[in-house]
């Protein structure tokens, strides 16, 4: 048995993914930037917003209608924003990755994981069929269940490796 | 329980970790239970020095020493009559009880029913493996009937206390449950219990790997867990399954499973934390007859014992003046007792037999551990050297964000190493650094040094620990990168993400 095997009969909706920060089309780099921090997420997808967000329809209602145009990670503030002067003003349509790939929540965990190998992604957005914004696989959601399933071999650990007791303590 | 908040200052895990070695079995459920209260207790804002845990005896009561906080490893089963002392004569500090099943249950039971019905503003966490483990393996109070043991060879014929039940029995105003295998789980059970005021009771399912290691399989197992579990969630229908297919229906007063496309939602028990007739019947769900309740069964606001009395000695301190403890004493009836010759009692000088069990015990530990696949044999065995981990780019700790951030552009790197003048390392600088601190609020990168945008004193690995140590790391606090070092304290390499998710994914491919 290996990892390969586990991860085949893993669905994603069975994993505990991360969370994203979101923007509609056309916010400045500024914004996006605020929006990421205040959320704390490395993530943040782009939308086009077919209503606008607080109309009472409920927060299931709004993603659903927000399509995902783009995607926008703390590798694209390193690698066009923080050193590229005036950056911050334009809107993160500019910066982007436009009509990103992304992955249903019936897919395989192994699915996910070939397919970011293959395009060497770090961040795949999880979207169902009817366009609702679920989540973003990434490798930590692969560590958090290997933790999960290993949990005597991962989780129970001495939290210094070079300090235990030769001894086994007992009464 | 309550929360003292401290302004100015903000603590990180690192603060509540203490310098003592850590004496618990290898695969030990506590280790887990132990690394979620250290992360969880900056989040709660309660100031280590107002933080306090108190044990009685068992492995789990060990906890106080792990904690860098005031704590007490107290008298077998006594730790919540000490708690409740102290939650009176100091009700800012923010008190854990740390028991387990036989310390609490049995020979602590009185005690643990009494600061439970008194609603004692403690956090009271029952560490349940359903055996005695510090005294090697003799069936507890929560042990099932039929449990073989040292102590129950044929079986054990007791029938188990239910700790929920328990609990419940004594009027708890917060009754939860979690398991030591479901870190983020635990993690927001611990803070739940955490931020109610009055006694919150939290039973946590806990692995004994050497004399219990099946108890809890069913319910740790990551492929079955959600058949086996019910998440809590006050307002929400009561639905389970890995494919959230079953619920739980009320036939008359009796619980019972049924399949979701079999029956109408409504008829689909919703949870109520503030029920008390709901939590009495999610506590007597049993597993395997039943899934595990786990999450908050029961929360509700009552006054805490400490405020109470704190009031009444106010009250009656207002109506007739501050007490006089020496005219109290001299107003009863007095005597003097008078010193007599002490005959002392003879001793035969003997010292306690050795009795062999310490090597017995050892044995237990040496035994070959039971290889449950080859695959976890790779997590144990396998070092992080064969990760292959790539060689550390680094920078002088006075370089600036400017040469930073060129540097980590043009090697392609999401991390860079920063290290003194005699290359050790002394911080790391993520891309998250640069999203969260740099990007669009720095004017000018090439004024700023890197030091002052650094994490310091990153935690570090060696080479030859084995790749489960970095898998805890980077499940425990969500570490993307980990630097490894060498004896001296130089960087010697870093892995990813997805350098620990790529090697696993291929290891024993062939097979």
């Amino acid at each position: 048995m290996n990892l390969q095997t586990d991860l085949k009969s893993e669905h994603i909706s069975h994993l505990v993914v991360s969370g994203f920060a979101q923007v509609p089309l056309g916010t400045s780099v500024r914004d996006t930037l605020a929006r990421m921090r205040a959320d704390r997420r490395v993530v943040c997808l782009v939308v086009e917003e077919g209503a606008a967000a607080g109309a009472g329809d409920g927060q299931e209602e709004d993603s659903r209608q927000a399509r995902l145009v783009g995607i926008f990670t703390e590798r694209d503030v390193m690698r066009k924003v923080v050193d590229v002067p005036g950056m911050l003003e334009k809107p993160v349509d500019e910066v982007m990755t436009t009509d990103p790939i992304t992955i249903g929540p019936d897919a395989s965990a192994a699915d996910a994981l070939r397919l970011m190998e293959l395009n060497h992604f770090r961040n795949l957005p999880i979207v169902d069929g009817s366009g609702r914004l679920l989540g973003i696989m990434s490798h930590q959601a692969i560590i958090d269940y290997l933790a999960d399933r290993y949990p005597v071999e991962v989780l129970n650990r001495p939290i210094d490796p070079e300090r235990f007791p030769r001894k086994a303590e007992g009464g | 329980m309550s929360t003292t908040a401290t302004d100015e200052i903000t603590l990180t895990r690192k603060d509540f970790v203490s310098d003592q070695t850590v004496r618990w079995c290898p695969g030990c459920g506590d280790y887990s239970i132990l690394a979620q209260m250290q992360r969880i207790l900056p989040d709660t804002g309660v100031a280590k020095e107002k933080t306090v845990f108190i044990s009685g005896i068992g492995c789990a009561s060990r906890f106080p020493y792990y904690m860098n906080t005031y704590g007490i490893h107290s008298i077998h089963g006594r730790a919540p009559a000490l708690a409740t002392g102290l939650a009176i004569a100091n009700p800012d500090l923010t008190i854990w009880v740390i028991t387990g099943d036989g310390d609490g249950l049995s020979i602590g039971g009185n005690h643990l029913l009494h600061a439970i019905r008194r609603n004692v503003n403690l956090n009271i966490v029952l560490f349940n493996n359903r055996i005695y483990g510090l005294t090697k393996g003799q069936y507890s109070p929560t042990s099932r009937p039929g449990t073989v043991t040292k102590s129950s060879p044929m079986g054990s014929v007791e029938q188990p206390l239910n700790p929920i039940a328990v609990a419940m029995a004594a009027e708890a105003t917060f009754v939860a449950r979690s398991i030591d295998s479901h870190p983020q789980h635990l993690a927001a059970t611990l803070k739940r219990a955490a931020e109610h005021r009055g006694a919150s009771f939290l039973e946590i399912y806990q692995n004994c790997v050497i004399f219990n290691p099946n108890e809890w399989t069913d319910l740790s197992d990551r492929k079955n867990r959600d058949d086996s579990i019910l998440y809590l969630e006050h307002g929400k229908h009561m639905i389970f399954g890995k494919n959230r297919d079953k619920g739980i229906r009320l036939n008359g007063f009796t619980p019972e499973v049924v399949a979701l496309d079999e029956v109408d939602l409504d008829e689909i028990l919703v949870h109520d934390a503030t029920s008390k007739p709901l939590a009495s019947i999610l506590g007597s769900m049993e597993f395997p007859d039943y899934p595990a309740a786990m999450g908050v069964i029961r929360d509700v606001r009552k006054p805490d014992y400490a405020g109470e009395l704190i009031g009444q000695v106010e009250t009656a301190q207002a109506q007739r003046g501050a007490g006089d403890l020496n005219q109290l004493y001299l107003a009863a009836d007095l005597w003097t007792v008078e010193e007599r010759e002490i005959t002392s009692v003879a001793s035969d000088g003997d010292g306690m037999p050795i009795t062999g069990l310490d090597e017995e015990y050892i044995d237990e530990m040496d035994k070959p551990e039971e290889v449950l696949s080859d695959f976890q044999d790779v997590l144990v065995t396998n070092t992080l050297a064969e990760l292959r981990p790539k060689v550390p780019i680094t920078v002088g700790k006075r370089s600036s964000l400017a040469r930073t951030v060129r540097q980590m552009n043009q090697h392609n790197i999401g991390c860079m190493l920063v290290t003194d003048e005699e290359n050790r390392l002394v911080g790391i600088f993520t891309e998250w650094d640069v999203l969260n601190r740099v990007a669009g609020l720095v004017d000018d990168l090439t004024q700023e040094t890197i030091t002052d945008y650094m994490t310091a004193d990153p935690l570090t690995l060696k080479e030859d620990l084995p790749i489960a140590q970095a898998l805890n790391l980077m499940s425990i606090h969500g570490f993307r990168h980990l630097p490894l070092v060498d004896d001296g304290g130089q960087p010697t390499g870093i892995i990813s993400f997805r350098d620990v998710v790529g090697y696993l994914n291929e290891a024993l491919e062939e097979k």
